[in-house]
């Protein structure tokens, strides 16, 4: 349980960094980036060994927990390059790396590769109010198709899926924290959930702050 | 080899020699240092800032008068190397921060220096100017133009003294070739090539063709969704001008001969070591990155540093290092943390002194070690203002891992990880050193008998 927790601070860790890495100037960097989709593959990795264990004597395991692992690389490098707008290659669609890293959660569960540019396409429902569905109706209504017909493929791959979220059947983990995060970053852009650099590295990694823990939570549903 | 120096016995004291930069606090960003290079000869001392300027340091001629005292490096020439750049396409800033500055070697009187940002490498001369010409018959003394009617006679324009004026003018400009963030520049043993590797490309320019170079190495691949590692470091041989090694993030080096192929994706030799199992974690993956690979002064030897340690590869064992040295081990239990603050992407560098028998490279709170290749010895050193008297020898620090700490022991906890030495420099025939510490400049030299 503990490890699982610490996966999942981690992963939310690394998405912050992510989203925030795309606001430092000079624009994203390609190794930060890698290395942050690195760090959240192994979280992730961890994440659901953990949770498999956990699950393990209720519901017995589905065809192997990691599907073809060529999967995995490309999804997490795909979150990476998402993430790193590449340079000189077609506009790269900026707000994306947030959409994608639920992907890359998703993946290991979904033996179906998910088509990029489905999630290239909804680039203008998430650059503008999250909340503002009536720009692009169309694409929203994809949006919620796809949640919808993902949801009877994710039950028995995942399991058992944790109770008592709130968000129903799970909710896009980008425009979770879109939401969760637009309050946090809009406020004070300075102030990230981490420590400043100045501080010293702990013993042992610090409780999540209440913060956070709602950012634990939107993790936990997808 | 450089017979009777570097060799880092019990006798050998380093002292505090001098600092450069403001005391005060609250530092400006922009003041903070990015690279050190001394010059072939080791008159010259090169730093860049992240405001994208350039201060070379001097040093002054060794006096009669005071032989104990060797001399010191002066201001020489400060220049804006980079200026903040916007790319309008993509909708980019792009830093002036200046990520490496190389020396060609001297062939005249004037000095030439390359120095780097994210996307364009510049070629400096920087030369002297101590004669004016006087005496123009077109002009008067102040420069305004003479009216022609008035000139009677015709005089021919002499030179006289005048002050020393040191001036930096851009002879060459290389832009518009990286795509990816450039984070190396090396000048080729041919003096008449140079390469400049980003994330993905190595360049290969000629420095008198600006609008064209040669990609010899090219990792993108096909789909961007399958990138696994990118190019961290590249480096020329320094006696074979078709070898050069270029390190990655998986914590693998390449070696690659220009003459086996134009474009060399292939390597020529592949030096990896095996992970050990039992230091598996978490974050191991992004602590082999390695952020700095350096060729020894003799070319038979590479050292490479990741985050945790340094290792020394003889080029013809490509399965494991010959040496590794462990930098701050006892920050393996803390990479956690390392990794909320950020500071587990530090990208430290090493460097060898003149005869290859010592390797320094710089850790946190303001600490750099120094490992001696031939005795296995290793110190760790503070740069700090709390020894900055004339002459104060360097007493070695020491980090207490767990269980009492002694006196003069510094915990892990207690440790600044503000404070880092990522940029150092070794003279190249004497013990001489150069530490950056943010932005300050720390010069010590070993204690003169």
């Amino acid at each position: 349980m503990e490890v699982q927790k610490e996966a999942q601070r981690i992963m939310t860790l690394s998405v912050w960094k992510m989203y925030h890495s795309r606001m430092q100037r000079g624009g994203l960097r390609l190794h930060r980036s890698l290395q942050l989709s690195l760090v959240m593959r192994s979280a992730r990795e961890l994440y659901l060994s953990a949770k498999v264990e956990a699950h393990e004597p209720e519901v017995p395991l589905p065809t192997g927990r990691s599907p073809d692992p060529r999967l995995h690389p490309p999804r997490e490098a795909e979150a990476a390059a998402q993430a790193a707008p590449p340079d000189g290659e077609p506009p790269s669609p900026e707000p994306m790396d947030t959409q994608e890293t639920p992907r890359a959660e998703e993946t290991p569960s979904r033996c179906s590769p998910r088509p990029a540019k489905a999630s290239r396409k909804r680039r203008s429902s998430s650059l503008s109010d999250s909340g503002d569905a009536g720009l692009v109706p169309s694409k929203k209504a994809r949006l919620e198709e796809e949640e919808a017909e993902e949801t009877p493929s994710e039950v028995p791959d995942r399991l058992q899926p944790p109770p008592a979220q709130a968000e129903g059947a799970f909710p896009n983990l980008a425009r979770v924290l879109q939401r969760r995060f637009s309050g946090l970053l809009n406020c004070n852009p300075a102030a990230p959930p981490t420590a400043p650099p100045a501080c010293e590295a702990k013993p042992a990694c610090r409780p999540a702050d209440s913060m956070l823990n709602v950012l634990v939570r939107a993790v936990v549903a997808f | 080899m450089i017979p009777g120096i570097g060799t880092l016995t019990q006798d050998t004291l380093w002292c505090f020699s001098q600092v450069k930069g403001t005391i005060e606090f609250g530092t400006t960003e922009a003041d903070i240092i990015s690279t050190v290079e001394f010059n072939h000869t080791g008159e010259l001392l090169a730093t860049g800032d992240k405001g994208g300027r350039v201060v070379i340091f001097q040093r002054e001629q060794e006096s009669k008068n005071q032989i104990h005292r060797r001399g010191e490096y002066n201001v020489y020439s400060t220049f804006q190397s980079h200026e903040p750049e916007f790319d309008y396409l993509k909708s980019l800033e792009i830093e002036e921060k200046i990520n490496k500055i190389r020396w060609l070697p001297q062939q005249n009187a004037a000095y030439f220096l390359l120095s780097t940002n994210d996307k364009t490498v510049k070629l400096w001369k920087v030369s002297e100017r101590d004669k004016r010409p006087e005496g123009y018959n077109l002009k008067d003394e102040e420069g305004r133009l003479r009216d022609p009617s008035t000139i009677t006679t015709l005089r021919v324009p002499v030179l006289r003294p005048m002050d020393l004026m040191v001036e930096a003018t851009p002879r060459r400009v290389f832009a518009n070739a990286h795509t990816y963030h450039i984070n190396s520049i090396s000048v080729n043993s041919d003096y008449e090539t140079y390469m400049s590797a980003d994330d993905l490309r190595i360049n290969l320019w000629n420095f008198e063709i600006t609008n064209q170079s040669f990609n010899i190495v090219d990792i993108k691949p096909a789909n961007m969704e399958e990138l696994t590692e990118v190019i961290t470091a590249a480096e020329f041989h320094p006696h074979h001008c078709n070898t050069f090694v270029y390190s990655s993030s998986k914590g693998t080096i390449r070696l690659c001969d220009m003459r086996a192929s134009a474009l060399c994706d292939r390597h020529t030799k592949f030096f990896e070591e095996p992970e050990d199992p039992s230091n598996r974690s978490f974050f191991s993956e992004i602590i082999s990155s390695i952020s700095d690979v350096k060729f020894s002064h003799s070319g038979r030897y590479i050292m490479t540093r990741d985050y945790l340690t340094v290792k020394v590869w003889d080029l013809n064992m490509e399965n494991r290092p010959i040496e590794t040295y462990q930098v701050h081990d006892y920050l393996r239990s803390k990479l956690c943390s390392l990794y909320e603050n950020d500071c587990i992407f530090d990208k430290f560098e090493c460097v060898w002194n003149g005869s290859d028998s010592v390797i320094m490279t710089g850790s946190y709170n303001n600490f750099f070690r120094m490992f001696d290749r031939n005795t296995k010895r290793d110190v760790t050193l503070e740069a700090s203002r709390e020894n900055s008297k004339p002459r104060a020898i360097l007493k070695p620090r020491k980090v207490c891992v767990g269980g009492k700490r002694r006196k003069d022991e510094i915990s892990v906890d207690s440790l600044d990880f503000s404070k880092k030495i990522l940029h150092t420099a070794w003279h190249p025939s004497e013990n001489i050193i150069a530490v950056a510490a943010t932005n300050n400049l720390y010069i010590f030299q070993d204690k003169v008998n």
